[in-house]
């Protein structure tokens, strides 16, 4: 993982943590890791190369895996937004145009 | 689903805003003949019903109870009913349908059953929102009634009513509803009359010419590459993409809209370059965390292949929106490169 996405993922987190109303910030450890400083202790590192998922995140010392960085937002906020609760896309029955156009290419 | 879908439009404005005297012109006109009505009112007993005579080819049905909480799934029966003695010949053949909101409900809701109901979706294809504001009291209203500031955030064409009562529209009024939704046409009724055959066909799908027109269903927000447009609450800004985005991202995006934005995504209408098919966009539609599968035009309605995502929303910031989606597009092509 290079520095360009570990950058976008720093910026993620923090832009996450305002969207939220979250108190805490994010920083970047000599190792490369990004720390969660907020109500809980957060590190997420990026995953072995060979790894089949993306991401480690220790939560207050527990860690668990992440296969995206979707997941890693999922994992952040169940920690420190308690009032959170998650939705799940639900697909229209409805086609947005009753045409045949309508098909997937 | 057949070209024969018929389109069923939302009509609401809060109480007293004129809905109902505007739908009392527009049954009476030969655009709007063979159309269905189904009005709903709050309360046990209804009377706006009483107050609309439809033509010979249009007719009234009347629903009680707040339609977006506890009769939702009355709508959908209503919808059923009406498609059955539609069929059965037992009713005009209407060629659409006009749902007048009680001026208290919250549209978003009733837009996901419309969505989502699979007794009648299918049959049926979203024309629109029409949200009624009237001139003399809507800046009161909106400061006052969060339901009034959503209801004007949904729509796909905002009608003020009551302009004779006051000469001429007050630019207070008209900035506030560009605030809230600049990507919506304003129209404006004389007498509750509005000359615009057109009013109810906002959706993406237009029956006359059963085509798509994606340009000005997505009605883009004025100056949202400048800066957003902040109310307290609800904000409208578009996000542009030059580069294709790969459908997986998309997925995961929608995905991660739906769990951390939920009911305050009010709407999403995006056109949207996916990297797998460049030469046919898929058209996105959202409302709250219900999406349409992306539908996916034959062709660029012009020349300009950008992708262009318009979000209507309640406390999301735009930045954050931009992040998430430039990461995940990031990460996914990270992964593919990988293999």
């Amino acid at each position: 993982m290079n520095n360009a996405q570990r950058d976008l993922a720093r910026e993620l987190l923090e832009q996450s943590l305002a969207a939220w109303r979250v108190t805490g910030s994010v920083e970047r450890a000599g190792d490369g890791a990004l720390v969660i400083l907020g109500s809980k202790s957060i590190r997420i590192d990026a995953a072995p190369p060979d790894a089949m998922f993306r991401w480690m995140v220790a939560i207050d010392g527990r860690q668990r895996v992440a296969i995206s960085l979707v997941a890693v937002l999922r994992q952040v906020r169940e920690a420190l937004d308690p009032g959170y609760a998650k939705n799940r896309v639900r697909v229209a029955v409805a086609p947005l145009v009753p045409y045949p156009s309508g098909s997937s290419p | 689903m057949t070209a024969a879908a018929i389109p069923v439009s939302v009509l609401t404005g809060f109480l007293g805003s004129g809905k109902t005297t505007m739908l009392r012109h527009l049954v009476r006109q030969p655009d709007f003949a063979r159309t269905a009505v189904i009005i709903n009112e709050f309360g046990e007993i209804g009377l706006d019903h009483e107050l609309i005579e439809a033509s010979q080819d249009s007719f009234i049905e009347l629903m009680t109870g707040c339609l977006c909480c506890k009769i939702r799934t009355d709508l959908a029966e209503t919808l059923q009913d009406l498609l059955q003695r539609r069929d059965e010949g037992r009713c005009t053949a209407f060629d659409r349908i006009v749902i007048e909101t009680s001026g208290l409900a919250d549209p978003a809701p009733i837009l996901q059953t419309l969505m989502t109901d699979a007794t009648v979706a299918t049959r049926l294809v979203l024309g629109g929102v029409v949200t009624t504001v009237d001139a003399v009291n809507g800046i009161a209203t909106l400061e006052r009634e969060g339901i009034s500031r959503k209801q004007i955030a949904v729509a796909d064409r905002i009608v003020v009513t009551k302009r004779d009562m006051v000469g001429s529209l007050h630019p207070a009024l008209l900035r506030r509803l560009d605030e809230l939704n600049a990507g919506a046409p304003v129209v404006i009724a004389d007498h509750g009359r509005v000359a615009s055959p057109s009013l109810f066909n906002a959706g993406l799908y237009e029956p006359q010419t059963k085509s798509t027109d994606v340009m000005s269903w997505l009605a883009e927000p004025a100056d949202s590459h400048a800066h957003d447009r902040h109310d307290a609450e609800i904000t409208a800004y578009a996000i542009v993409r030059e580069e294709p985005i790969r459908a997986v991202s998309l997925s995961l995006f929608l995905e991660a809209l739906a769990e951390h934005c939920g009911s305050d995504l009010l709407r999403l209408k995006a056109i949207v370059n996916i990297a797998e098919s460049p030469d046919r966009p898929a058209v996105v539609h959202g409302v709250q965390h219900v999406f349409h599968a992306p539908a996916w035009l034959d062709r660029w309605p012009s020349g300009d292949r950008r992708s262009r995502l318009i979000f209507i929303a309640r406390r999301i910031p735009q930045r954050w929106v931009e992040v998430l989606l430039a990461a995940i597009d990031a990460e996914v092509a990270a992964v593919t490169a990988a293999k």
